[in-house]
């Protein structure tokens, strides 16, 4: 039982007004509030990642419909500027959830560089659709050594047989690196031949 | 079209030989393979103690669990000889090794930063793989390839594609493999089996698999640092995706990291959840159905849910139940709900609604009887001498992290999933099954031949 000397209890707030409150503080920072996107595309090992928690959350509760539009939104994200390393990593597997053909062009530029091939292939790998396969073949032309028997790994993962060609090639090319002709040669023995 | 989940199996390469022992257990094909129940046979039976029919090991993997396998396998000199220790620590390694040459009295034991050095050495029979989880995958498939036996420790491994990887090269060379769920080797849980299959606790109505919870937190934020000296860490990152060194996100913290491993869904999980499904009689299938959820943390270096909350539905109709449980922290146990009362049987406990039903659990001629093993090890080496299979072969120890695996996607989904366990596929769920693989950094990869 409260004694005497007890405090007042706080004065019960309807309801309403705590919206009211909670509504116009929201209302008085949302022009202060930062581009979700723009943060992870900014992101860094070790930085404050709760803005990037809160789009994964958007991103795996959204329904195919509407994934173009968040499809869109993360290839913006990813032509920014300022997207580091970690932001490129973390877009490009949000882009393994929702992208699509239409986000493969951005993707095969990246996987044709040896800096940013490991996050586009996070994408390119899953990517329903002829374009990304063809995407990651072009990319053998432009890689080497580690980077291109990375993507010989992917190709396989597609089953791309249309890749058994290019594969051939490189098994048989004696100027490749032999990490690259090993790897093509069991390749080979993986992809289906028809 | 998704890319399927599997990869296609390379053609066996073995052919008949002169059957050495060493022969025999290096180059047995798909065709000597067997696939009888397996038939536990005490190691002293085969004469094991001349040098020359001692099964030779190498361990990859000289962290936490790879040393308490250790502790093992040195008081069991007449059976085995450890050979070769990998690690990328240094110290972990040439430690473990020096140990090891002391234990016998020799130099035979060497250390290997790289695990397909220690894969290559002809004399050595079988590794065991305690790794961390990115890695099981590419070890495995690197020793079975140089025709390996393997142990390896749970779970079997990273993503579901991997698993069926991993179980078709297995099978096309003839490999035995014991994944590390050694409660099925634990009479208390071979009793429970038969007993439930038997009828004993009536209708089965639910499972229920307890874990603990010991993701600890470590900040919302976390500051990269200078690499250990004599710590490789690219490859201790190996095929996962790269990140800069920190003290907590290497060692035994791994499993708390997504890039890594799937928190303890995976790692407790896989002994329950092990349990739950050789009671139901789903080590060839799975759940059909799968809701689950689990809080993550917002930020910081840990990414995997500290607390979990799955159902799996089977196509029997019994549900099972897979939740955090912080009075079972560091431990897991599962339960058995049917008609007739309730079982609770974990490892260093097991508990009953009614004391008389674990004496029935516990008494002999059960009319379900399933394969036994009264050693893991023991059914191992057993195994591999026979080429029997073992009472955690690779299709049920891919079951089981499928199992796992299957709740780790519905937690970050967040939404009821159906599942073909024949096809390994979701039902109607893209997102679902874009998360059935991951891909590897460069240059790894299921293919990769970097020998």
């Amino acid at each position: 039982m409260a004694s005497a000397k007890s405090p007042s209890p706080p004065p019960v707030q309807s309801l309403d007004a705590e919206r009211s409150v909670r509504g116009a503080s929201y209302l008085n920072r949302t022009a202060q509030t930062p581009d979700p996107w723009k943060l992870c595309a900014a992101l860094e090992y070790g930085g404050d990642r709760s803005f990037a928690t809160a789009v994964e959350q958007l991103v795996v509760q959204t329904a195919p419909k509407d994934w173009p539009k968040l499809e869109q939104q993360l290839l913006s994200a990813l032509a920014l500027p300022e997207c580091t390393a970690a932001g490129r990593a973390f877009l490009c597997r949000m882009l393994a959830l929702v992208g699509s053909a239409k986000g493969v062009p951005a993707l095969a530029a990246l996987v044709r560089d040896p800096r940013t091939a490991d996050a586009a292939r996070t994408a390119l790998e899953v990517i329903p659709g002829p374009e990304a396969s063809a995407a990651l073949r072009d990319a053998l032309a432009a890689l080497s050594g580690p980077a291109k028997a990375g993507a010989i790994g992917s190709i396989v993962a597609r089953r791309d047989t249309a890749a058994r060609p290019a594969l051939t090639r490189l098994r048989e090319q004696s100027a490749e690196p032999a990490i690259v002709r090993g790897t093509a040669a069991r390749a080979l023995q993986y992809l289906p031949t028809t | 079209m998704n890319p399927p989940a599997s990869a296609s199996p390379i053609a066996a390469s073995a052919s008949p030989a002169a059957l050495t022992r060493r022969r025999f257990l290096q180059r047995s094909s798909a065709a000597t393979a067997v696939v009888a129940a397996p038939q536990v046979v005490t190691t002293k039976l085969f004469g094991q103690s001349a040098p020359s029919n001692r099964i030779n090991l190498g361990l990859i993997g000289a962290g936490n669990i790879g040393v308490a396998h250790l502790d093992t396998l040195l008081g069991l000199k007449d059976t085995v000889r450890v050979l070769g220790v990998c690690d990328v620590d240094r110290e972990r390694r040439e430690s473990a090794a020096e140990r090891i040459n002391q234990e016998y009295g020799g130099k035979d034991c060497r250390p290997y930063a790289d695990f397909r050095e220690l894969n290559r050495r002809r004399e050595i029979d079988a590794v065991l793989i305690c790794t961390p989880d990115h890695w099981h995958a590419l070890n495995a498939l690197d020793a079975i390839r140089q025709g390996k036996d393997l142990y390896i420790e749970k779970p079997l491994t990273l993503t579901i594609a991997e698993g069926r990887a991993l179980v078709e090269e297995a099978r096309k060379h003839g490999r035995v493999v014991q994944h590390g769920t050694w409660q099925r080797s634990m009479k208390r849980f071979h009793d429970l089996v038969e007993f439930v299959r038997s009828g004993g606790l009536g209708q089965l109505q639910y499972v229920e698999c307890l874990i603990g919870a010991n993701n600890r937190h470590v900040g919302a934020t976390w500051q990269p640092e200078p690499v250990p000296e004599g710590l490789d860490w690219d490859m201790w990152l190996g095929p996962a995706p790269w990140r800069p060194y920190t003290f907590n996100g290497c060692h035994y913290n791994f499993r708390f990291i997504a890039d890594n491993a799937s928190g303890q869904m995976t790692n407790l999980g896989a002994h329950c959840l092990d349990i739950g499904q050789w009671v139901l009689d789903a080590d060839r299938s799975g759940p059909v159905e799968i809701e689950g959820h689990g809080d993550y943390p917002s930020s910081g270096l840990f990414t995997t849910p500290t607390r979990i909350d799955v159902t799996f539905r089977y196509a029997s109709g019994v549900p099972m139940y897979c939740r955090t449980d912080l009075a079972v922290s560091g431990n897991n146990t599962s339960r058995f709900f049917g008609e007739r009362g309730w079982l609770d049987i974990g490892y260093s406990k097991m508990s009953a609604s009614d004391p008389n039903l674990l004496r029935e659990m516990q008494a002999p001629n059960k009319r379900v009887k399933v394969p036994s093993s009264k050693n893991h090890y023991d059914d191992f080496f057993a195994a591999m001498r026979t080429r029997q299979r073992t009472i955690a072969d690779a299709e049920t120890a891919h079951r089981t992290t499928t199992v796992c695996n299957l709740g780790q996607i519905a937690m970050a989904l967040g939404r009821k999933l159906r599942w073909d366990p024949a096809k390994e596929e979701f039902i109607g769920d893209e997102m679902a099954n874009r998360l059935r693989s991951r891909p590897m950094r460069a240059p790894w990869s299921l293919v990769a031949d970097l020998a």
